[in-house]
């Protein structure tokens, strides 16, 4: 018997869900933004290499289906369409009418027809939890129990101890996704395949000439992580006149367009012609295989920073404010950050930077020798069995112990 | 003619009263004018009804914005004749099964607009509502169906009067037949005269059945009088002034953790602009009732526009002004008493000797009062005054009582029972009577219902609220010490007078009905919501029977008694309350997931 929502849209019945015994299908939850969702790809690797067998599905916001589906290892994405949620708490506020939930009943159906054997729920957010709950027979990841049972998984609680404490050497966000799927880290990570969009004609020539192009973000998702525009200037007309033959190539959304124009607006005009902006032209896909073109990209923007690692691009992150490598560091190897220290120890958070490692970073650029940099750190990225770490420049690529202990503590022992 | 004759006819199978009405009306209200495109279009002493271009591409514009608000199970009531364009837009843009309502305050209009133009077959189902404002008003509640009030403001100026008095009529039948329970949050100020006000509001909504919310700025009265005492002015407002909007802060924070259905501001009310702009982006309804004289405290100009509704103690010129910067809606309160606090009382023998006399005043010493009352002081009766701020009123010295203590209301309510004249002289910043005498202050609604005698200076909007015979009012100064004198001879009209106006009070100037008129006045604007809730559509009842096709939620609301309103952030309460040790059902999953939503809706500070 199909049933009328208020808008008059055929709605379908109300039966409880069955779960198929036949196949063993999963379901990732990552309902955070991009750079969550892209450092999911270790946690998806890793449950099938665990688990060849297994269909791995995604349950992603609306917004970043696109990158979803590009990302090694899914068989389907789920699209979770928080617009419409939002648009039917709005109305159910006004006035709670039964047919909302009918209605929201029957557009989970229409994107998911049988629950999942299990979910795999990576963030601490009641909706994802809930979203879990609803999706499949069994949820686990982010907490213990029920969907309203405020316990959080052991991976969960080491995740929000370590953001709260600010030690170094951590167990990478990533990995610990992997702990929260019951997986230790994938032994073999490959990198995204972008589909090869064709990128507006005039943004296609980027890499079709020689020289080292460089992706630069000119803008970041959270106003404090910022840099400033002028600073962008400066590591412009430095990288283009330092590095024969280079081209930058600036990144960012549409609220970013204007501080992309004041950029050139600032440079010599012998050095327009060799920066190419994108900002506020590419879709979420274009941007990943934009990202693919650039050898080095440098920025604050952790998001299009692990999308840029992610599809395979070298990255130089200056992570100031409230970003910190060893929670949000790049994932993989050989990427660089810079990390703001606030002079005693990188603990303290630091606002906005005095001095900003412009000419080091170029030196990293060019394979120089890379001076120390007064107020900030230097680190390389490595990965082991462990997973990701971090080590500071200049020092041996030791494989700090405790992440083998965390792993001991919280895996092994659970498993 | 032949259209007249046409329209008729097709008119007179529906309503042949109405049509017979129409035929012998007299017409020729609207001038018929062609438009350029061709079609007539009509002016009314020169200035244009409908578009001298396109009436028909004009009409469809209007019809598509009412579009937005008209809702499926609502009654669309159209103000505004003209010549139908609008009307037949409307209906053409909707179901046949739509309903719609005109008002015509005038048959004439409607014979212009029939001699017009010809009318298809959707007139066929317009519902003519015709008679004075109170009888349409009448004609309107028999609709079932929640009404939607769209008005096409070009024809609807025709008859503003007549619009207002229907709507106010109406609130006040709907305020007689409304049941539901509201959440109103009400925010009083942090002292002064509307402080009591407040009170008495509260008082009364929770008497009507409301939850309410009373955000009592007054405990912080202390703090503000504190950052007063600076000697410089400039320190002294800034400190009272970022101090208020702390407390505009601390308002959005209890209303974002406690969301109500209606955020009720009285007067003084420490609520500011960016707040209430705020307020409204999050959806929150908000309403003012200004008991104040808009003449002299004049800070609504700032707030107009922050209110979704105001309610005033004037008319006229006080609905201009406060439209003019940028009011909404405007809608005339009066005052009125709390029947549970002004009430006769039998008095000691102590007390009528200590609070008697033939005559008392009870109020602060504005200037009007201090140049009047020594007038009307007489050896003939014995006169005694009561209230703060009399410093330097060397004439009234010596009737002055607990050396110009201010008097607490039950302090007035012995005076007023224990005296035989009581007079009641309006404030006013002048040394005379107040030039314009509109507002009837809430005094009188309270010696009325002490059931206390009064002589009351005499008020445009007086006449409305009582009748010679429940109040007697003057208007000359010189002609109050014959009235006394005329009265304290008279014990048993003082009585009957006193007794009359007691009764109207408690039959229609309570603060019970003042509350139900203002909510139905919301809620004939807001039929789908605050409209909705008062009908009683939000209760379990309700929803159960809705429910009929979601069997699986009615476990859930069964838990709820049949007359509770049950809303979405109940069910959620409930279910979390519950959820311990337990499996969730799929049905609780998505109350829960829908209300995580809602929540960060209303995620306000």
């Amino acid at each position: 018997m199909a049933r009328q929502s208020p808008e008059g849209k055929r709605l379908l019945p109300w039966k409880p869900l069955r779960p198929n015994p036949m196949t063993r299908r999963t379901l990732l939850i990552q309902l955070a933004r991009l750079g969550d969702l892209v450092q999911t790809i270790p946690a998806i690797t890793a449950l099938k290499e665990a688990h060849e067998d297994w269909a791995v599905d995604l349950l992603c916001p609306a917004h970043l289906e696109n990158i979803g589906r590009v990302l090694p290892g899914i068989s389907t994405v789920v699209r979770w369409d928080g617009p419409a949620w939002k648009q039917r708490a709005l109305q159910a506020e006004k006035e709670f009418r039964p047919e909302y939930l009918v209605e929201a009943d029957t557009d989970i159906r229409a994107v998911v027809k049988e629950l999942y054997d299990c979910a795999f729920v990576l963030n601490q957010h009641p909706r994802a939890i809930l979203a879990g709950a609803l999706l499949a027979r069994d949820s686990t990841g982010a907490i213990s129990g029920g969907p309203l049972d405020q316990k959080l998984s052991p991976w969960a609680t080491y995740v929000r101890s370590v953001a709260s404490d600010k030690g170094d050497n951590r167990v990478h966000l990533a990995d610990a996704f992997c702990g929260m799927c019951g997986v230790a880290p994938p032994k073999e990570m490959m990198p995204m395949q972008v589909l090869s969009a064709p990128l507006p004609l005039d943004l296609d020539a980027i890499r079709q000439s020689g020289g080292a192009w460089l992706g630069l973000l000119v803008g970041a998702g959270d106003p404090e992580r910022v840099i400033p525009a002028s600073v962008l200037v400066y590591l412009i007309t430095a990288c283009l006149n330092r590095l024969p033959h280079s081209r930058i190539v600036l990144f960012g959304s549409r609220h970013e367009q204007e501080r992309a124009h004041w950029i050139q607006a600032e440079l010599s005009p012998s050095l327009v012609g060799r920066v190419w902006d994108t900002t506020g032209r590419l879709s979420l896909t274009e941007l990943a295989q934009a990202l693919t073109r650039c050898q080095v990209v440098i920025g604050a923007d952790t998001g299009p920073l692990h999308l840029a690692a992610a599809v395979g691009t070298k990255v130089i992150g200056w992570y100031f404010a409230r970003a910190r490598l060893h929670e949000t560091g790049p994932y993989g190897t050989h990427h660089w950050v810079w990390q703001a220290t606030g002079g005693e120890g990188y603990a303290q958070p630091v606002s906005i930077p005095h001095h900003w490692p412009i000419d080091e970073t170029i030196a990293l650029l060019s394979n120089d020798q890379v001076d120390s940099v007064p107020g900030w750190s230097l680190w390389e990225s490595h990965r082991d069995r462990w997973g990701a770490y971090y080590v500071q420049a200049g020092q041996e690529a030791i494989a700090p112990l405790q992440r083998e202990h965390v792993w001991k503590d919280l895996h092994f022992a659970v498993a | 003619m032949e259209y007249l004759n046409h329209n008729l006819e097709r008119l007179r199978r529906n309503a042949p009263e109405l049509a017979e009405a129409v035929r012998h009306s007299l017409g020729g209200v609207l001038t018929i004018v062609p438009s350029r495109e061709g079609s007539p279009s009509a002016t009314h002493k020169g200035q244009w009804v409908h578009s001298a271009y396109d009436p028909k591409k004009e009409a469809g514009s209007w019809a598509e914005q009412q579009f937005q608000q008209w809702k499926a199970d609502e009654v669309a009531v159209v103000l505004g004749v003209g010549l139908l364009y609008h009307v037949e837009a409307l209906a053409l843009s909707r179901s046949s099964d739509a309903r719609m309502v005109v008002v015509v305050p005038d048959l004439s209009l409607l014979k212009d607009a029939m001699g017009a133009r010809p009318l298809g077959p959707w007139a066929d189902r317009i519902h003519w509502v015709t008679g004075t404002p109170e009888e349409m008003a009448t004609q309107l509640t028999a609709q079932s169906s929640p009404l939607r009030f769209l008005t096409y403001g070009p024809a609807a100026r025709l008859h503003v009067d007549v619009h207002e008095r229907l709507q106010t009529s109406l609130s006040r039948m709907m305020a007689r037949k409304t049941g539901g329970q509201l959440h109103v949050a009400v925010v009083g100020p942090i002292y002064g005269g509307s402080l009591p006000i407040a009170r008495y509001v509260v008082s009364a909504l929770n008497q009507l059945g409301h939850r309410v919310s009373w955000l009592d700025h007054h405990v912080h009265q202390g703090s503000y009088e504190a950052f007063g005492s600076y000697r410089e002015e400039r320190h002294r407002l800034m400190l009272q002034s970022r101090f208020a909007d702390v407390l505009s802060l601390s308002t959005m924070a209890h209303l974002a953790e406690d969301p109500p259905d209606l955020v009720l501001a009285i007067a003084q009310a420490p609520l500011g602009l960016a707040v209430l702009q705020h307020l409204r982006k999050k959806k929150f309804l908000t309403a003012m009732w200004f008991v104040e004289n808009y003449r002299h405290l004049t800070y609504w100009q700032q707030l107009a526009a922050g209110y979704d509704y105001w309610f005033v103690i004037q008319q006229g010129g006080c609905f201009d002004a406060l439209k003019r910067a940028g009011a909404g809606h405007v809608h005339y309160l009066p005052m009125a008493a709390d029947p549970t606090v002004h009430r006769p009382l039998t008095l000691t023998a102590a007390e009528q000797q200590e609070y008697g006399a033939d005559v008392s005043f009870v109020g602060a010493g504005y200037a009007n009062r201090r140049t009047l009352l020594p007038q009307w002081l007489s050896h003939e009766w014995t006169t005694k005054l009561w209230g703060n701020e009399w410093d330097g009123a060397t004439a009234l010295s010596g009737i002055l009582q607990r050396d110009g203590a201010r008097v607490d209301t039950d302090t007035c309510m012995k005076v007023f029972s224990a005296t035989a004249v009581n007079l009641n002289l309006h404030s006013y910043s002048g040394t005379g009577m107040d030039p314009q005498p509109d507002f009837v202050n809430p005094r009188t609604f309270e010696l009325a219902a002490c059931g206390a005698f009064q002589l009351v200076d005499d008020r445009t909007l007086l006449p409305a609220l009582f009748t010679s015979d429940e109040v007697e009012s003057f208007r000359r100064t010189e002609d109050v010490p014959s009235l006394i004198r005329r009265w304290l001879t008279d014990a048993e009209g003082r009585r009957r007078h006193a007794e009359a106006s007691r009764q109207r009070v408690l039959r229609d100037h309570t603060y019970g009905h003042r509350l139900q008129e203002l909510l139905a006045t919301v809620g004939l604007s807001q039929p789908d919501r605050i409209g909705s809730i008062l009908r009683g559509d939000r209760l379990t009842v309700g929803l159960k029977e809705r429910a009929a096709s979601v069997p699986e939620l009615l476990p859930l609301l069964n838990r709820f008694p049949a007359g509770q309103r049950v809303e979405l952030k109940d069910l959620a309460a409930d279910i979390r309350a519950r959820a311990s040790g337990r499996q969730l059902a799929r049905e609780e999953l998505l109350v829960l997931m829908m209300d995580s939503y809602r929540a960060e809706t209303r995620d306000l500070v």
